[in-house]
C-alpha cells in the first residue's frame, strides 16, 4: 500500500514540478486542471491530493507558496519552483525518461516472444 | 539532506496548528469557488457546480485530513495524546504527585546547590596565571607542628637569596591606611607586597600597570594599585584614574593601575586585618630588614617548570636547617611549611565541604529510593488497570510508552521545581556562607550539576516507573486481572522489593541522623565555652591614626585617653575603654619572654606570651575577672611606669609556685625591652576562637608599647548598636580627619567566629530533618499498602475477635521491625563515616553514645508515628466489608 503511494505520489510530484515549470506559479486548481488537461482527460485525478504532495514538496524546499490573486481576482495561494524545485525537475525528468525507456524496452521484448 | 530538512519542517508542522488549519482552509475554499465559477461558466447550476466541485476534490475533511498526515510527524501527535493523558492522571491524584514532585525537587535541588558551592571553591579557577604552580611559603614551629606561622624577614631575604626551585618569591603584609582629601576619611585594607607581587600572580593589571622594580617607600613618589571594588565603589570607576594622585595615611600617592574584576589575594593565616586588601602599595626591604627581629611577612612563590613540590620542599627545608645553624637565637625549633595556593585558599573550608557533600549525596539516595518506592506502590494499584489495557488491546509498547511518558513528566516537573529550588539554594548558601567573599563572588549554578542530578532521578523516575508496565503486562493476564481483584496473597516480590528500600532508607537516614546530632552536640559545646568575658551590651569600633602629629607617643597616648572619655560622656554609656587586639578579630602580638631572676631557657625553648595593650576600662567593661593583686592605677596610663598585668594562665606557666605578684618579666617587644613588674593577675581569655586554647597573656598600660590603633569599646545596659553614631561623633570631636570602621558589636564577632561550624552543623542538620521526614514518607507508604494488601485478612481476625489494638499493635510493629533493620544496617555504617568528622568535632567523640541513642530513637519515634496512622485505619475495618473484598 504504501508502495504504491510512493510511486503515486513520485509522479504527481513530477507532474506539478513539470506544470510549474511550464505555467510558472499556479494556484492548486490551476495545477489539477492543468494535468488533467495534459493527460486528456485518461488520468482521473482527485484534485485534493494534490494538496498533500504540494506541502510535501515545500517542506522538501522546491516549491514556495504565497498569497496572491487569481486571473478572476480571488484570493489564491500561488505555488512557483524554488531554484531546488528547477534542479530537481531536470534530475527527475531524466530519471524518469530512463526508467520508461527501459520498462519500454522489456515491454517490446515481451512482446516479440509472446 | 532533503530529508533532513523535510523532517524539519514536519516537526515544526506538528506544532502551531490552529494558523495552518486557518490557511488551509482558506485555500480549499478558493479552490472549490474556482472550481464552481468555472462549472457556472460552462452552464452547470450554481448547486450542481459546487457538487461537481467538492466530488472533484475527493471531498474537503479527507483532504484535510491526507493534509494533516503529511504536515506534522505522527509520533508527536501520540506523544502529546500521551502527555496530555499523563497530565491528566497526575491531576487525578495530586498527593502523590505532589509528595513526588516535592521529593525530586529537594533532592535535585539540595545536590546542585551543594555541589555547585563545593565546585566553586574546591575547583575554581583562581584568578591568577597558572594558578597551581604558586605555593604559600610558611614557617612552621616545633611547639605548634601543621600551623602556618607568618615570615621573619630576616628569614625571607636569605630563602629568596639561596633558593634555586623557585621562579619569583614574594612578600606581602597588610595594614590599614586612610584615604583623606575627601568628605569623609574612609580605611581601606592595604596589602603592602614587594614589586614583583603582580608578575608572580601572573596578573595583568585591568588599567594601568603593576609595580616596577626598585618601587617602594624608598623612592621619591608613593605609588599604589587599585582593587577594582574599591575602584568603582570611592572612585566611581574613573576611567582616566591612572596618573591621578590619592592621600593615603597623609602621603599623596599615584594611582598607577586597577587590579582586575575578579582579582583578589588574601591568605587569612597570615593577615593581620583579618580582610582581603582594597588597595596595593609596594614595599621594599631596608638594610636592616636582614637583622633577625619579629615574624610578619605573608610570603608566596612560583614553582619553576619541571620542580615539583617536593623537591621544592626538600631544598626549602635544607635552606631552614641552615639557618637555624646560623642564626640559632632566632631560628632555633623553626623550619618552613609549603602549601599549595589552593589548598590554601579553599583550605579551612574543605573539610566541612566533603561531609556535606557526602551528607547531600545521602539525601539524593534517599530520593530515589523514596521515589522507586512512591512510583512501586502506585504501580501495584495500577497492575489491574495496565491488565485491562492489555486486554482491551493496547500493545505492550504503547503501555510501556504511556508509563514512560508518565514517569517523564514527573521527573522532568521535579527537576524543573528542583533547579529552581538550586539556584535559591545556591544564593542562600552564598549569603549564608562563611567563605571567604574573594571565592564565591564567582560562584555561578553549575548546570552540568543540575544536569546530572535530574538525570539520576529521571532514571530512577523512569526504572520505577516501568515496573508496572512490565507486571502488568507480563504473560499471565488472566492472574494479574484476578489477583488485583482479590488482592490478597501474591505480589510478595513487589512487597519484599519495598520493604527492602524502606530498610535502606532508614539506614541512610540513620548515617545522616548521627553526623548531624554530632555536629549539634559539637556546636552546643563550643557555644557554651566561656569566652572569658561578658560581649553583652558591648560595641567596638576600630581606630587608626592617620598622619604624621601621631608619630609623636604623647599624642597618640593623649588621643586615646580622650577619646575613652567623650566616648563615657555618651548618654546611655556604663563604662568605656580601648585594647589593641580585639579578641576573636584577628590576630595580635606574641613574643618571647623571660623571669628576671630565673635562668635563661635554651635558645628556642623560650617561653611565648601573647601581648596586648589597654586601659583599665577594659577589664572593666569586659567584665574580665582580677583574680589577684590589682588593674592598672591612674598614673600608669599617663607615664610609662614598668608594670604589667597578666592572665592566670601565663601566671601559672611563669610561676608554677603562685608568686607570680611583684616580680619582674622581661617581655621582648623592642629592641632594648626592660623588666615590667607583675601588679595583677586576671581571668583567661580566648583571644581567637572559643576552641583555642587560652594562651599567656600580658595586657601593658598604653604608654608602655605606644600604638597609633586601637578598638575602643563601650559598654551599654541597652542594645549597643544605637550607640554607633554617637561613638564615631566622639571619635571625630577628637580629630575629625580620623576615620572609625568597622563599628560593631562584640557578639557579633563572636557570633562570626561560629560561623563556619554553624553553616555546616545547620546544613547538616536540615539535611537529617529531610532524610527523617523522607524515611517517614517511605514508611507511611509501605505500611499503608501492606494494610491495604491485608484487609481481608485483618478483617478475619477482627471477625475471629482480635480486638483493634492488636490489630495497631501488629502493624506498627511491622513498621517498627523496618526500622530496626535500617538501624542495624545504618548505625555501624554512621560510625564508619562519622570519624571523617572528628577534624570538626569539638570535645565530642565520633562515636559518642548519647548522639546514636538520639538518633536511633528519633527513628523509632517516627516510624512509630508513620505506621500509626495506616494501623489504626487497620483496626477500623469493617469485618464484613473486608471479607466482602475491594
Amino acid at each position: 500500500m504504501g508502495e504504491k503511494t510512493d510511486v503515486w505520489q513520485g509522479t504527481l510530484a513530477l507532474m506539478v514540478l513539470r506544470t510549474l515549470q511550464a505555467m510558472g506559479p499556479l494556484h492548486g486548481y490551476g495545477i489539477a486542471r492543468r494535468i488533467e488537461q495534459i493527460s486528456g482527460g485518461e488520468l482521473s485525478l482527485n484534485y485534493g491530493t494534490l494538496y498533500p504532495a504540494l506541502l510535501k514538496l515545500e517542506q522538501e524546499g522546491f516549491v514556495a507558496s504565497a498569497w496572491g490573486l487569481s486571473e478572476n481576482n480571488r484570493r489564491a495561494k500561488f505555488y512557483r519552483l524554488t531554484r531546488a524545485g528547477r534542479r530537481q525537475v531536470v534530475r527527475e525528468s531524466g530519471e524518469w525518461r530512463k526508467t520508461t525507456a527501459i520498462v519500454a524496452r522489456f515491454l517490446e521484448a515481451g512482446e516479440g516472444t509472446s | 539532506m532533503r530529508r533532513l530538512r523535510a523532517l524539519l519542517a514536519r516537526l515544526a508542522g506538528s506544532f502551531g496548528g490552529p494558523r495552518r488549519e486557518r490557511e488551509l482552509a482558506e485555500e480549499l475554499e478558493s479552490h472549490i469557488r474556482m472550481d464552481v465559477e468555472d462549472g457556472m461558466r460552462s452552464g452547470l447550476g450554481e448547486e450542481a457546480a459546487r457538487r461537481r466541485a467538492v466530488q472533484r476534490l475527493g471531498g474537503v475533511e479527507p483532504t484535510k485530513e491526507a493534509w494533516r498526515d503529511r504536515r506534522g510527524l505522527p509520533w508527536i501527535g501520540e506523544l502529546r495524546q500521551d502527555l496530555r493523558y499523563a497530565a491528566r492522571t497526575l491531576r487525578r491524584s495530586p498527593g502523590f504527585t505532589l509528595v513526588t514532585v516535592l521529593t525530586l525537587a529537594l533532592g535535585i535541588g539540595g545536590a546542585t546547590a551543594i555541589f555547585t558551592i563545593v565546585h566553586g571553591v574546591l575547583l575554581a579557577r583562581l584568578p591568577y596565571g597558572d594558578a597551581d604552580r604558586l605555593v604559600a611559603v610558611w614557617e612552621e614551629n616545633a611547639d605548634r607542628p601543621g600551623r602556618s606561622n607568618v615570615v621573619a624577614p630576616a628569614n625571607f631575604i636569605r630563602w629568596r637569596e639561596r633558593q634555586g626551585v623557585f621562579s619569583e618569591m614574594t612578600a606581602l603584609y597588610d595594614w590599614r591606611v586612610s584615604l583623606t582629601g575627601r568628605e569623609r576619611p574612609v580605611e581601606l585594607v592595604a596589602q603592602f607586597v614587594t614589586s614583583n607581587f603582580f608578575t608572580t600572580l601572573g596578573v595583568t593589571p585591568a588599567l594601568g600597570r603593576g609595580f616596577l622594580p626598585g618601587e617602594g617607600p624608598d623612592g621619591n613618589d608613593n605609588f599604589v594599585v587599585l582593587g577594582y571594588g574599591t575602584w568603582q565603589r570611592l572612585f566611581g570607576a574613573d576611567p582616566s584614574i591612572v596618573g591621578k594622585t590619592v592621600v593615603l595615611s597623609g602621603k599623596p600617592s599615584v594611582v598607577v593601575g586597577v587590579a582586575p574584576r575578579d582579582f583578589g589575594f588574601y591568605l587569612k593565616a597570615g593577615s593581620l586585618v583579618g580582610k582581603p586588601p582594597d588597595v596595593w602599595l609596594p614595599f621594599s626591604f631596608s638594610a636592616k630588614a636582614r637583622e633577625p627581629r619579629g615574624r610578619h611577612l605573608t610570603t608566596f612563590a612560583r614553582l619553576k617548570d619541571g620542580v615539583s613540590l617536593g623537591q621544592a620542599r626538600s631544598q626549602m627545608r635544607g635552606i631552614a636547617a641552615s639557618l637555624t645553624a646560623e642564626l640559632p637565637r632566632f631560628d632555633t625549633g623553626w623550619t618552613v611549611k609549603l602549601v599549595p595556593i589552593r589548598e590554601e585558599i579553599s583550605g579551612e573550608m574543605a573539610p566541612a565541604l566533603r561531609v556535606l557533600s557526602g551528607a547531600v549525596a545521602f539525601v539524593l539516595l534517599i530520593v530515589c529510593v523514596n521515589v522507586a518506592n512512591l512510583l512501586l506502590a502506585r504501580g501495584t494499584a495500577r497492575r489491574q488497570e495496565m491488565a485491562i489495557r492489555t486486554a482491551l488491546g493496547a500493545g505492550r509498547s504503547r503501555v510501556v510508552r504511556q508509563l514512560l511518558t508518565e514517569s517523564l513528566l514527573l521527573s522532568l516537573l521535579g527537576g524543573a521545581a528542583g533547579f529552581w529550588l538550586a539556584r535559591g539554594g545556591v544564593a542562600l548558601l552564598v549569603a549564608i556562607s562563611p567563605v571567604d567573599a574573594t571565592i564565591l563572588s564567582r560562584v555561578r549554578l553549575s548546570v552540568p550539576v543540575a544536569l546530572f542530578a535530574i538525570l539520576v532521578s529521571v532514571v530512577t523516575a523512569v526504572v520505577c516507573g516501568l515496573t508496572p508496565a512490565f507486571e502488568g503486562t507480563r504473560g499471565a493476564l488472566a492472574d494479574s486481572l484476578k489477583e488485583g481483584l482479590r488482592s490478597a496473597g501474591g505480589g510478595t516480590r513487589a512487597r519484599r522489593l519495598r520493604q527492602a528500600l524502606v530498610v535502606a532508607e532508614v539506614a541512610l537516614a540513620a548515617v545522616l541522623l548521627v553526623g548531624a546530632g554530632l555536629m549539634l552536640r559539637s556546636l552546643a559545646r563550643v557555644t557554651s565555652v566561656n569566652p572569658g568575658f561578658d560581649a553583652k551590651g558591648i560595641l567596638t569600633a576600630r581606630v587608626t591614626l592617620h598622619g604624621k602629629q601621631y608619630d609623636e607617643d604623647e599624642r597618640s597616648l593623649a588621643f586615646f585617653r580622650e577619646a575613652v572619655a567623650r566616648a563615657r560622656a555618651i548618654p546611655g554609656v556604663r563604662a568605656a575603654g580601648f585594647v589593641s587586639f580585639l579578641p576573636f578579630a584577628g590576630s595580635g602580638a606574641a613574643t618571647d619572654f623571660a623571669v628576671v631572676g630565673e635562668p635563661q631557657p635554651a635558645p628556642g625553648q623560650e617561653p611565648v606570651t601573647d601581648v596586648r595593650v589597654c586601659d583599665d576600662g577594659y577589664f572593666r567593661l569586659m567584665r574580665i575577672p582580677l583574680i589577684e593583686g590589682r588593674l592598672f592605677a591612674d598614673r600608669e596610663l599617663r607615664v610609662r611606669s614598668n608594670v604589667v598585668v597578666v592572665s592566670e594562665a601565663f601566671a601559672r606557666k611563669a610561676f608554677p609556685k603562685g608568686d607570680a605578684i611583684g616580680r619582674s618579666v622581661v617581655i621582648q617587644m623592642s629592641d632594648q625591652p626592660v623588666p615590667t613588674r607583675i601588679v595583677g593577675i586576671v581571668g583567661d581569655v580566648h583571644h581567637e576562637s572559643l576552641t583555642s586554647e587560652t594562651r599567656p597573656m600580658a595586657y601593658w598600660p598604653h604608654p608602655q608599647l605606644v600604638y597609633s590603633f586601637m578598638t575602643l569599646l563601650v559598654a551599654t545596659d541597652g542594645d549597643p548598636a544605637l550607640l554607633a553614631a554617637g561613638l564615631e561623633r566622639a571619635v571625630q570631636q577628637v580629630d575629625r580627619d580620623q576615620p572609625v570602621s568597622e563599628i560593631r558589636p562584640m557578639e557579633s564577632w563572636i557570633a562570626d567566629s561560629l560561623a563556619r561550624s554553624r553553616f555546616s552543623s545547620t546544613l547538616l542538620a536540615v539535611f537529617a530533618a529531610l532524610a527523617l521526614v523522607l524515611a517517614a514518607i517511605g514508611i507511611y507508604g509501605v505500611m499503608s499498602y501492606v494494610v491495604g494488601q491485608r484487609r481481608s485478612e485483618i478483617g478475619i481476625r477482627l471477625a475471629l475477635g482480635a480486638t483493634g489494638d492488636s490489630v495497631v499493635r501488629m502493624v506498627v510493629g511491622g513498621g517498627a521491625r523496618l526500622v530496626a533493620a535500617g538501624v542495624v544496617i545504618g548505625v555501624p555504617i554512621a560510625l564508619a563515616l562519622s570519624r571523617t568528622l572528628s577534624s570538626l568535632l569539638f570535645e565530642t567523640s565520633a562515636s559518642d553514645p548519647a548522639t546514636i541513642a538520639a538518633a536511633v530513637a528519633a527513628l523509632g519515634a517516627v516510624a512509630v508515628a508513620a505506621s500509626w496512622v495506616p494501623a489504626w485505619r487497620a483496626s477500623r475495618v469493617a469485618p464484613v466489608e473486608a471479607l466482602r473484598g475491594s
